[in-house]
């Protein structure tokens, strides 16, 4: 009867792990509610597909009751506190939260923590230690270009850095892993820097004006949603194409796919998948089961490189991101990890 | 020094100098030798900020208050509209242009109408039609990327003796506005309307006719540069016009232009869109940090506007 039991369960882990849609049964009755801060661009919106997508089916084969998503319209932190607070009266057990600032919501999600609720921030985390982090490790995004490089130019040479947006803490982190990798290769030098705000046309202008005043480049590290820009200047200053990072967007892969058709061109592309959202989904619905899950988890990068371009060109929809989105056996390997 | 006089007296004529310098500046640093890379990325990308700006000078001269932060709003959804129309298809580059052009004029008269019909002042009217038309904008693509046609992305990248085509666009629409601001009645009538509403409501003018005209006009040239600047960079995007607000603005005053509005000139316009392009590069080039080009940008610009707004002998 007992070895009956352990292998009637260790059956359901399995397929839990194989076809993570099966229901499992100890949280068929919670709520999950998505709050989000911002809609503005494709990655967002790529971000609410994802959820919508995985979330639905979740719901149909009965894993949670429900999985709302919310959208603040201002990109406002005190909104999104009131819509925290809003959750909290309206009785979710978890919210999985992508903030708007990293402390400003820190009361909120206090206040959700002590009426017993499950909190789960990813992408924009909060700091609050009740909560649960799913964050990037920016600083080895940025190295691990620089580390791509050295194996493909040995005697290293002159790199442009594209940055993001001023003052925002995703660009500094990214920028200081960069510049981490520099000194770890030091036959890379950064010739200049420039930024292009995480948009093509940005990107496109401010390279354009300092083009004319660099040495020769022999390759270009960016943040993402700025390499097809870099790209098009290069062509219109008529330079030689240096190996530029690619950030994952459709029309940046599908440029890389037109030089690597005719000349052969290399490179590589990282970005993180919005489909990171069905990971949180995933890990709020593993710690409601009553999973022992650590506080700290890190999301993989989802990279591209020259074998698997064709692959992941196929599945991006056109003018989108390449996205991934998370099934429960992979959220018990992310959970794994952290331990 | 007297043969000076006229010339220095134009209020235009600071941007010119401002654009020149830094123009120097960044070319010194190679020792000339980007002299020429550098004005043709200069002319290519002035041109994109000079269209916005000749709408955005014709509203701000008629007098205090108005101004038109539609602007942004209207360079994405017309990229990304006419682009979705005209679907890579070089047949429909023209239809495509005129599908940028008509977004422009509603745009414009559904500006005017909330600044006339609701009595909304131009500054908020103009401001909720942005959201609406950005949100117009994410619904109709969901800030998916879509691409020109071949021949629209090769004309707008493409020289002509080495001239940039969108910048003898730019200047094409230039001429068009510099007539009718020098030339025509309608740029005596903005002019007067600026001055004095009520005298040149006194003096028979069609006050309401000639706003909503500038109103149109001015959405209209902020279409044509999305259109333009969507085929340019390789598709539209959701915040492709995000830089265009502020510039539009900038350039305006940086050339010389009159704030309170009744006296704007066009060639200010393009010294001024210069000088925006060349003030980042400059700094970019030299390898100054984030937080000390954007203090220093701003310290350059206050130095030209005070420089250009300074009375001369024999001016008042």
């Amino acid at each position: 009867m007992t070895i009956r039991k352990i292998l009637a369960a260790s059956a359901a882990v399995f397929v839990c792990a194989m076809a993570p849609l099966s229901a499992h049964a100890d949280t068929s009755g919670k709520k999950i509610a998505l709050s989000n801060n911002y809609a503005g661009n494709s990655w967002r919106q790529a971000m609410l597909t994802s959820w919508d997508k995985v979330t639905k089916e979740a719901v149909k084969a009965g894993v949670v009751a429900s999985a709302d998503a919310f959208t603040t319209a201002e990109n406002q932190a005190t909104e999104q506190a009131a819509q925290i607070q809003n959750m909290i009266l309206q009785g979710y057990d978890a919210i999985v939260i992508n903030a708007a600032s990293p402390t400003a919501l820190n009361g909120a999600v206090k206040a959700a923590c002590d009426a017993g609720i499950t909190v789960v921030s990813f992408d924009g985390i909060v700091t609050e230690p009740c909560a649960w982090r799913i964050a990037v490790n920016f600083k080895e995004m940025g190295r691990s270009q620089v580390e791509y490089l050295s194996k493909k130019l040995p005697k290293g040479g002159n790199l442009l850095e594209i940055r993001g947006l001023a003052g925002v803490f995703v660009d500094d982190e990214i920028s200081a892993g960069i510049h981490e990798g520099v000194k770890q290769f030091p036959q890379f030098k950064i010739a200049g820097s420039v930024h292009g705000d995480w948009a093509q046309d940005v990107a496109q202008r401010a390279v354009a004006g300092i083009l004319p005043s660099l040495p020769d480049i022999a390759a270009v590290v960016t943040q993402g949603g700025d390499g097809y820009g870099a790209a098009q200047a290069f062509e219109a200053a008529k330079r030689p194409t240096p190996i530029i990072v690619m950030g994952n967007r459709e029309d940046e892969l599908q440029w890389w796919k037109k030089q690597k058709d005719a000349n052969g061109y290399e490179t590589m592309s990282v970005s993180i998948a919005p489909g990171v959202s069905t990971l949180a989904f995933w890990v709020a619905q593993q710690i409601l089961d009553g999973k022992d899950v650590k506080k700290d988890l890190t999301v993989p990068f989802l990279r591209i490189d020259q074998d698997t371009l064709d692959e992941n060109l196929k599945t991006t929809q056109k003018g989108g991101v390449a996205n991934v989105e998370y099934s429960q056996a992979d959220a018990e390997k992310v959970i794994a990890g952290a331990k | 020094m007297n043969a000076l006089k006229p010339v220095l007296s134009k209020p235009w004529i600071w941007s010119w100098l401002a654009a020149a310098l830094t123009f120097a500046a960044t070319a010194l640093f190679t020792g000339g030798s980007s002299a020429f890379g550098l004005s043709q990325a200069t002319l290519t990308f002035a041109a994109f900020s000079v269209m916005v700006g000749l709408g955005q000078m014709l509203v701000i001269t008629l007098g205090p208050g108005n101004v038109d932060l539609s602007v942004p709003a209207t360079i994405t959804l017309s990229g990304t509209l006419a682009l979705k129309f005209m679907e890579t298809e070089s047949s429909l580059i023209l239809p495509g242009l005129l599908v940028a052009i008509v977004i422009g004029l509603a745009v414009g008269m559904a500006n005017y109408a909330l600044i006339k019909l609701l009595r909304i002042p131009p500054i908020i009217a103009t401001l909720s039609m942005s959201f609406l038309v950005q949100s117009l904008a994410i619904w109709s693509n969901r800030g998916l990327r879509i691409k020109p046609p071949e021949a629209l992305a090769t004309f707008t990248t493409g020289t002509v003796f080495g001239v940039p085509n969108i910048a003898l666009a730019g200047l094409l629409l230039s001429f068009v506005i510099w007539w009718l601001l020098e030339r025509s009645i309608y740029g005596r009538w903005i002019s007067a309307i600026g001055q004095s509403p009520f005298a040149a409501r006194m003096a028979g003018i069609p006050v309401d006719g000639t706003r909503f005209v500038t109103y149109v006009l001015c959405a209209v040239l902020a279409a044509i540069c999305g259109y333009l600047l969507a085929s340019f960079s390789g598709g539209a995007a959701l915040n492709m016009g995000t830089e265009y607000l502020l510039m539009s603005i900038a350039v305006v005053v940086i050339g010389g232009c009159a704030v309170a509005g009744g006296n704007s000139n066009v060639p200010g316009i393009w010294g001024a869109s210069l000088f925006m392009f060349l003030v980042v590069s400059m700094l970019n080039t030299y390898g100054f940090g984030a937080g000390i080009r954007l203090m220093l940008t701003g310290l350059i610009i206050i130095a030209v506007i005070v420089a250009a707004s300074r009375p001369l002998n024999g001016r008042k």
